[in-house]
């Protein structure tokens, strides 16, 4: 049987120690990372700890980080991760707090779900249907990936922005907050969108694309967070940071046909009593940039040619007049959505 | 090497020593590039958080104007080759394309979906002879420990960006590093998120993310970073002094564009690169490298 070192990141909860320790595995082609860490632990260091359960992608036990991004043990074999003799490199999940080896405590992981209250919220006063509730095709096709989740927490752990702001609602309870969002049988639309609009929510992912990499199951959670914006928006819930900044961007590619970086920072600022600090706060990166021609470059405001702008401009403008005939917008997340779940 | 170029918005705008850059090394070893003067900004997916459909219009046209020129696309920009691939993408479905090219139509465009964008840092590799390449290396700059920095949208999602036929691509800029002499220094945010896009929504948590890598970049004993997204650069150049103030640290660490890098090898002054352009300064770097 071929052998594959494994180099491990290890913490000790009782002395308080992390450190690394090798160990070397026999592994049969077809076996798992999680088959080899079993093999470790049955024959070789029985202290080793790690969650697992069904060996088949479904309970959502075992993710960690092999070789530095985050996946399910048990879906990972060996030889589709082995370069050239290097060890795989093992750790707990990023952004948790580890409790022992590569346990990590997931409370905060689960508590947004709770934050974003990721259950139905019937209609009220409305008697439920003698039956079974139907969900139209078109409907149960735009969510229907998204109540795949197994809450591994995979795209947590690679999250981006959860590394920077441990309160930031995350991909997954995000992910099955747009599955309440666009379920006909959910009383709390709006309300979803209004508070999910809120710090820490929507607005707040860098669109890194790491939770779509690290999803196991194909959820898409970073679609999903982005068409949440485009709802958001749509439902008129545009007093915040995110929104101006997509308008404003938007109004400054309309006139020049390219990105007007000399308002954007004020338009999304906003024209509100609010923005004075923030704006204010600009003040010293801005003379810093006075001085090396950067805001003299920008406020140049490089367009497009004549002939662009004109045409540029009559898009936007026919693009508004198809927006309000049909649903382009729908049609273009379906797009990129059937294409992905394709792919993977 | 001929290109129907898209310099993108912040070339032209907030980092115009990229755009200096492109043009010197693109002369140098005669790429030529015809700019898409006519070309709209790529949205940057943000025009898409409200107007997704209207982003891929405006996509679409950029596709078909090179289509048009009968050249391939070139990006120098992670955003803009990471927006244009992901439009190539969702053009595959043909209702969703024919319902786009009635747009583009009225001014003579359409979209056929022979345009297959490429990002400079690959077309160097790709459509330059090897030995050509390497040729051109006239002042190796082996004195250097070079971080990489990628952008999101150069390295994911893999699906969009031809990795399967191109595997070279997910280490390319490492490549870019080993081509000029200068030795690769990895660190874990290398691929990750810069903060650029939530800067204006919020910044501290922007900035956290730019003063973190660029920490922990110098940390590992980098003298430098090396990007091919002018708006990496923004938040790892522009705003370091800002962000060093967010994560309680001295950071002083000089951010060079792609092409910078690939002209101060190939033996071009530092002046024609826009090196003096940058808020973070380059010239203990130069001195460091040999250069002048």
């Amino acid at each position: 049987m071929p052998k594959q070192d494994f180099v491990i990141e290890r913490y000790d909860p009782v002395t308080e120690r992390s450190y690394e320790q090798q160990f070397t595995a026999e592994y049969e082609p077809g076996q798992t990372v999680l088959d080899c860490l079993n093999g470790i632990k049955w024959a070789q260091d029985g202290t080793l700890s790690f969650r697992w359960s069904c060996r088949h992608a479904i309970c959502g036990s075992c993710a960690m980080k092999v070789n530095g991004r985050s996946m399910l043990a048990c879906k990972t074999q060996v030889t589709d991760i082995v370069k050239r003799g290097d060890p795989i490199r093992v750790a707990p999940m990023g952004n948790q707090k580890v409790v022992k080896d590569l346990v990590v405590d997931i409370s905060n992981f689960l508590d947004a779900f709770e934050r974003a209250e990721t259950w139905l919220q019937e209609i009220p006063d409305q008697d439920p249907p003698s039956r079974e509730y139907h969900t139209a095709k078109e409907e149960f096709d735009r969510w229907s990936h998204t109540a795949t989740c197994i809450h591994c927490g995979a795209c947590y752990s690679d999250c981006t922005v959860v590394a920077a702001d441990p309160k930031f609602l995350g991909p997954a309870a995000l992910a099955k907050a747009y599955r309440f969002v666009f379920d006909s049988r959910d009383s709390q639309k709006h309300e979803r969108l209004e508070f999910l609009s809120e710090k820490h929510g929507i607005w707040d992912c860098t669109r890194c694309f790491m939770c779509i990499e690290a999803c196991p199951k194909d959820v898409l959670p970073m679609d999903a967070i982005m068409e949440l914006r485009t709802e958001a928006m749509r439902e008129g819930i545009t007093n915040n940071h995110g929104s101006r900044h997509s308008n404003a961007f938007r109004g400054g590619v309309r006139k020049r046909g390219r990105l007007d970086e000399a308002t954007l920072p004020i338009l999304s600022a906003g024209v509100r009593l609010g923005a004075i600090p923030e704006l204010i706060g600009y003040t010293p990166g801005a003379l810093r940039l006075l001085k090396s021609r950067k805001l003299i470059m920008a406020a140049k405001r490089h367009g497009a040619n004549r002939e662009g702008r004109r045409q540029i401009r009559r898009i936007f403008d026919e693009v508004e007049a198809e927006k309000a005939r049909s649903a382009v917008d729908a049609e273009a997340f379906a797009a990129e959505r059937s294409s992905a779940l394709m792919a993977h | 090497m001929k290109y129907a170029f898209w310099p993108g918005c912040v070339s032209r705008g907030a980092a115009p020593e990229l755009y200096t850059a492109t043009k010197a090394v693109a002369e140098h070893i005669g790429m030529e590039l015809v700019e898409l003067e006519a070309a709209a900004c790529t949205g940057a997916g943000i025009i898409s958080d409200g107007d997704p459909y209207l982003q891929d219009v405006l996509n679409a046209r950029t596709l078909a104007m090179a289509s048009k020129l009968g050249l391939p696309l070139i990006d120098i920009c992670s955003t803009c080759i990471g927006v244009h691939s992901l439009a190539v993408e969702k053009l595959e479905n043909e209702e969703y394309r024919a319902r786009i090219n009635e747009r583009l139509a009225p001014e003579g465009l359409e979209y056929t979906g022979d345009t297959k964008p490429r990002h400079l840092l690959w077309a160097l590799f790709e459509d330059l002879e090897d030995d050509r390449l390497r040729s051109l290396i006239k002042r190796p700059l082996a004195e250097l420990k070079l971080g990489p920095f990628y952008g999101c949208y150069i390295l994911r999602p893999e699906r969009v960006l031809g990795f399967a036929e191109h595997p070279h691509r997910r280490r390319s800029l490492e490549s870019a590093i080993e081509l000029v002499g200068a030795s690769v220094v990895t660190y874990d945010g290398m691929t990750k998120c810069c903060g650029f896009p939530i800067l204006t929504t919020n910044k501290r948590n922007s900035l956290a993310m730019a003063g973190g890598h660029v920490g922990e970049a110098k940390d590992s004993g980098a003298d430098a970073l090396v990007t091919p997204c002018p708006l990496c650069h923004l938040n790892l150049d522009a705003q370091q002094y800002d962000a060093a103030r967010v994560v309680h640290r001295k950071l002083d660490l000089p951010i060079l564009h792609l092409p910078q890098l690939i002209g101060l090898a190939m033996g071009i002054e530092p002046d024609k690169l826009g090196l003096d352009g940058h808020v973070v300064n380059t010239k203990p770097l130069l001195h460091k490298a040999g250069v002048r």
